[in-house]
């Protein structure tokens, strides 16, 4: 593999569904050990457990399971997908040659979010180098409900909608392709970006919620937590949900980029009620009347269970579920002041103006 | 709901302090440098507690200086004094600057001579320069007397600051990480408790910030020390004090009374601002840009 | 059976690395540099603005003309790379480098993409103090404390 790392991203994400000789096994007879002993949690001195913390949610595993494969890998199958993963990451940090060319005129070959141009050096990121472990399960995906492991079809309504012209990218959206290949006038405006280039909301639903890894960097989430209030900070774009505990939703008048979300506790578990979407965040190309259910739990002293289910009837005809564990991390989260210093977005609507003012320029696609 | 609860835990701790003072034949003395006779509710943990909704409710975002109101926040001349500046013409009274006491001790910043120049070219050149116009973080003090509420969340092991303000977050490491990598536009806070006092040392500023909307300014030097002091169930006491050996010629204070927003259902709302500015920001980058008269 | 295993083996690292390419939701790189304007830049570093959504290197190249210009170089977030010991000082200025990347779309800008950061010698920028898995390090199955 080219010591770039952009190339591998293209080569994946050419990859769409691989069909695989499998036979599905059964989850039981694929569970990798006895669960942990139970520990009983840490409480704070108002009785609830203390899910107080700084997390990192990097992981390898996707939120939807590719086709065919089993909800749960075995011990080894993860040993050996992580020790691809770190050797495709120290061949990507390899020195390559000081004497180099520039290279080549027309793109490099990299597709999908590097757009021929080959983004940046992998020491940039931190993806994960771990799948993700529920209930001592080795997880294959963090949608697990439908069982298929895959987020439910759209509605033809929503899919309607979301083909049409008018439609703008999601708060997760997919990064924008080359210019040629996007639907037209997605470079007309600012407002045609995605959320994540505006500096509106952090990418790939970072925030949330749902709270979702980020697969390129910046999987910090802090929790700090008082009888009132559960804060939950999200490093990109620093991104505090503060979470009422026994409050009541605001009126259907007042819209939020996060939702508005009220708590209250289930036992040990900490059920966080979202509602009250703007009509620009659209996870998943989902409405505003998108309702997000959470639920946190503490599974030992250095690990928290997130537990989601999605529904908006607008979208989708069934709610879906999705779990993964946030282990704790002793790292600080970092300022992620984002629009103060955007270039970018002013660069990517001049480069567009550009574009259009020089059509014999322009690369054929 | 809250303010309620807060009361109420007071009574019983009063109670129970007074009855233990009684019996040690201590007379009950209130702790804290100044005549603080209120001591706050605490965290689990015995910290004073300082959750809550919070709002300053003064004229220091406009000008920390003592001022006189003045037509707008960017002038020229006229022909009897000052007139606003074209582009805030048709604002009329809603863009006239209100007049303040002042929030710095002494009411006069010691500037060195060379900074106050670039004050008076920022207060000049304000409609260009202050970062509060293109919703750029706001820095620190000045998050604190932005006229929007921010919330304090307090636990036995962290704090945080939210501000409603461009979303402005704090974090308050209660163990000093050392010297911060980088600069940030909110700077690095560290803190701990003085009796009854939340100090904050902040440090790690980029050059970035203006204390208020009149060009007042600091750079990365800056070395901020708040203090956060319960005054009765409603008021935090706060004062900052101000270090900045490349632009002021000595320490300076500033301090202000800080009131809970008593609405029962006080909430922070959004107020990114980002998307607010995209037009100002952008707009001549548009596929089809809009008159910018 | 043996066979089925190792078809998943093999395929599956192509499943799961297919899996792992997801919401990379990112700004359009296409978008905003333009693969027709492929350069190389050698130059002096001169200034480092360790910001976000981008960290953007400075550099001052001299040209064949005996010319100096400053280009902006875009690299990523550098909140991991504080996370992994990397500082302000952690690429003073003065530091040579090279670059290959392309230019901006809009030709007006001296600001290209940092494909490739290095030294000189062909090592890449920043690797940090630490090796890169300071990230999680737990056993999925055995968690140590």
């Amino acid at each position: 593999m080219a010591s770039n790392p952009w190339l591998w991203f293209a080569v994946v994400a050419e990859v769409t569904t691989v069909s695989a000789c499998l036979t599905p096994v059964p989850a039981a007879g694929q569970v990798a050990k006895a669960s942990l002993k139970p520990t009983a949690p840490r409480r704070l001195a108002d009785g609830h457990p203390d899910l107080e913390g700084t997390y990192d949610l990097a992981t390898l595993t996707p939120l939807e399971r590719p086709r065919g494969a089993k909800a749960v890998l075995t011990p080894e199958e993860a040993a050996a997908l992580e020790k691809a993963a770190a050797g495709r990451r120290d061949k990507a940090n390899e020195a390559i040659s000081g004497d180099r060319s520039a290279p080549p005129k027309g793109g490099d070959g990299s597709s999908g979010p590097a757009g021929g141009v080959g983004g940046y050096n992998y020491f940039w990121l931190d993806p994960g180098s771990r799948y993700n472990v529920v209930g001592g399960e080795i997880r294959s995906s963090i949608v697990v409900d439908p069982p298929d492991g895959r987020v439910p079809p759209y509605q033809s309504a929503a899919r309607e909608r979301l083909a049409s012209l008018r439609a703008r990218p999601t708060s997760d959206a997919q990064e924008s392709r080359d210019p040629g290949l996007e639907p037209p006038g997605s470079y007309d405006d600012p407002e045609r970006r995605p959320l994540g280039e505006r500096c509106l909301l952090g990418f790939g639903s970072t925030s949330g919620p749902p709270a979702l890894p980020d697969y390129f960097y910046n999987n910090l989430h802090q929790i700090v937590q008082t009888p009132e209030a559960i804060m939950i900070l999200t490093e990109m774009v620093h991104d505090a949900r503060i979470v009422r505990i026994g409050d009541e939703h605001l009126p259907k008048t007042i819209r939020r980029w996060m939702g508005d979300s009220v708590g209250h506790w289930e036992g040990d578990t900490l059920v966080v009620d979202t509602t009250n979407f703007n009509d620009q965040t659209r996870f998943r190309g989902s409405t505003k009347n998108l309702h997000v259910v959470e639920r946190f739990s503490r599974v030992d002293d250095k690990t928290l269970l997130y537990r989601f289910t999605i529904e908006d009837p607008d979208t989708w005809d069934r709610p879906w579920t999705g779990e993964y564990t946030w282990p704790a991390t002793d790292q600080p989260i970092y300022e992620y002041a984002c629009h103060e210093a955007n270039y970018a977005l002013g660069d990517i609507l001049r480069g567009a103006r550009t574009r259009e003012a020089e059509p014999a320029a322009r690369t054929g696609k | 709901m809250r303010a309620l609860r807060n009361s109420q835990a007071t009574i019983p701790h009063t109670i129970k302090t007074v009855a233990v003072a009684l019996l040690l034949g201590v007379a009950v003395i209130p702790a804290g440098a100044q005549a603080q006779a209120y001591r706050a509710p605490r965290v689990a943990g015995g910290k004073p507690d300082l959750n809550g909704i919070w709002q300053a409710l003064n004229e220091a975002n406009y000008d920390i200086e003592t001022h006189e109101a003045r037509p707008a926040l960017a002038l020229r001349p006229g022909p009897y004094g000052a007139v606003p500046a074209a582009p805030l013409l048709a604002l009329g009274a809603v863009g006239a600057v209100p007049p303040g006491l002042g929030v710095v001790e002494g009411g006069v910043l010691p500037y060195k001579p060379e900074a106050l120049a670039k004050k008076k070219q920022n207060q000049e050149n304000w409609l260009t320069s202050d970062p509060e116009i293109k919703c750029y973080l706001p820095g620190v003090p000045r998050a604190t007397y932005m006229p929007y509420p921010f919330q304090i969340l307090e636990s036995a092991s962290a704090i945080t600051f939210v501000y409603e303000y461009a979303g402005a977050v704090r974090n308050v490491f209660l163990k000093d990480p050392g010297p911060a990598p980088v600069d940030s536009w909110m700077g690095q806070s560290v803190g701990h408790w003085e009796g009854e006092t939340l100090v904050v040392d902040v440090k790690g500023f980029n050059d970035q910030s203006w204390f208020d909307r009149a060009g007042n300014f600091h750079s990365e030097a800056l070395h901020v020390i708040e203090r956060y002091t319960r005054a009765s169930p409603d008021v935090i006491s706060y004062e900052a004090t101000i270090e900045d050996p490349q632009v002021f010629s000595h320490s300076w204070k500033m301090t202000m009374p800080l009131y809970r927003r008593q609405e029962k259902n006080a909430q922070l709302l959004d107020f990114k601002c980002v998307e607010f500015v995209e037009e100002l920001l952008y707009g001549q980058w548009r596929k089809k840009p809009l008159s910018r008269q | 059976m043996r066979t089925k295993l190792l078809a998943f083996t093999t395929a599956g690292v192509v499943l799961f690395v297919a899996g792992v390419v997801p919401a990379l939701a990112h700004h359009a790189f296409g978008g905003e540099f333009d693969p027709d304007r492929p350069l190389l830049l050698k130059g002096k570093v001169v200034k480092v603005e360790w910001v976000n959504p981008h960290a953007w290197i400075h550099l001052e190249v001299l040209k064949p003309d005996g010319t100096k210009e400053e280009w902006m170089v875009e690299g990523g977030s550098p909140n991991s790379l504080l996370r992994h010991g990397v500082t302000r000082d952690s690429l003073p200025v003065g530091t040579e480098i090279v670059v290959d990347g392309y230019q901006a779309r809009d030709h007006s800008l001296l600001r290209a993409n940092g494909r490739n950061i290095t030294y000189p010698d062909g090592r890449k920028l920043l690797l940090g103090s630490s090796a890169p898995a300071a990230e999680n390090d737990r056993d999925p199955v055995n968690p140590k404390k």
